[in-house]
């Protein structure tokens, strides 16, 4: 299973948004079996972007039942100007940057396996062939360097490339999710790629 | 931007690998039900708490619709407060003796009071309980028990001059 897969590019508000308006309907009115439902639509790429920002499993696991947990007690206050999922998107976020602001020089990472599929992803391949700098890099070794890499960033920062590179988010939907302007998020990629960049320096193929 | 784009495209494929990283089997299973159950018990503690407020609410309606019930509730309540002061401000061994006494003696006339006061056995008695060190490392020092050496007896006449 991938996680997050670039499926998840096409417009997030689309995948049946009538039945996504009458669960949110159904759930605001007390109905838990509506909301169960919400959760597991959403619980993976929730829980996916919260462990791509603290790079620990048991935290992401915590963070995301919370987050769902906090939505359902304000769903009350939801008036519907934006999607659920973006919403939900928001609250998942300012958990997290609150979390990790509170957690400041004590990241400890507990890193996820790798799927199956990784050691068949051409562009993986290509990373630990022969013309990568560092041959002898494993995948294992490359996913702690890239996570690493990813925890020296400010959490605004990470944030942006998590949305955009691994979560395949759009601009716009990242500008409304981080309550910003687009400009403000390609300027945020931007520096982000660049310190990412020389972060791994000796793990990517020069261009 | 494009630009930017190919210059980064080495590192986007890099951050690809993220998108491998699973939680452990079976994980997603069991979450919806966890957060269920999460919010359910905290559902449960919530009604809980407003059992709670309306018991009180009911027991102040009670009040409201029966003025008779203020009243009564609240002289009882005076009553144990009056109690509460009295039975706090005596002291235990004044309850305990003073109470006894009253009860064993109920009548004592005058002069038995006097006597027994002033008798030298009631005065040594009460000496000897003195929790004065002098007094009672000195017993026989009363002014009642013993005569003082400077003290003579004096024959006195009343008989006016010239009878």
């Amino acid at each position: 299973m991938i996680m997050a897969e670039p499926a998840a590019r096409q417009d997030l508000e689309s995948p049946a948004p009538v039945d996504e308006e009458v669960l949110v309907r159904q759930a605001r009115r007390g109905d838990l079996t509506a909301y169960d439902e919400l959760v597991r639509r959403y619980q993976e790429r929730i829980y996916a972007t919260i462990y791509h920002m603290t790079s620990n499993h048991e935290d992401a696991n915590d963070l995301a039942q919370e987050s769902f947990i906090k939505a359902f007690q304000a769903l009350k206050s939801f008036k519907g100007g934006s999607s659920f999922y973006t919403w939900l998107y928001r609250i998942a976020v300012n958990k997290t940057i609150n979390f990790l602001k509170q957690r400041k020089n004590r990241t400890h990472m507990s890193l996820n396996d790798l799927d199956f599929n990784a050691e068949h992803d051409p562009d993986l391949v290509a990373l630990i062939s022969d013309k990568t700098p560092r041959r002898e890099a494993g995948l294992t070794e490359l996913q702690e360097k890239l996570n690493a890499a990813m925890l020296k960033l400010s959490e605004p920062h990470r944030l942006v490339v998590v949305l955009h590179d691994v979560q395949g988010l759009s601009h716009d939907e990242i500008a409304r999710i981080m309550d910003c302007n687009i400009g403000t998020v390609r300027s945020r990629l931007f520096y982000a790629r660049q310190q990412l960049q020389g972060y791994l320096s000796d793990y990517l193929r020069p261009t | 931007m494009n630009e930017n784009e190919n210059n980064f495209e080495s590192l986007r494929r890099l951050l690809a690998l993220k998108r491998h990283e699973i939680p452990p089997p079976g994980y997603f299973n069991d979450f919806s039900r966890q957060v269920m159950s999460r919010i359910r018990a905290g559902e449960t503690a919530e009604s809980w708490e407003a059992a709670g407020a309306s018991w009180l609410l009911k027991f102040l309606q009670v009040f409201e619709a029966k003025p008779a019930f203020v009243g009564a509730f609240a002289c009882s309540l005076c009553l144990l407060l009056l109690l509460g002061i009295v039975y706090a401000e005596r002291p235990d061994g004044m309850a305990k003796t003073g109470l006894l006494a009253s009860v064993t003696q109920p009548s004592v006339s005058l002069a038995d009071a006097t006597s027994s006061v002033f008798s030298p056995s009631s005065v040594q008695t009460g000496l000897m309980v003195s929790t004065n060190p002098v007094l009672s490392l000195a017993p026989d020092a009363s002014l009642f028990g013993q005569q003082s050496p400077l003290a003579q007896p004096v024959s006195v006449n009343f008989s006016l001059p010239g009878n």
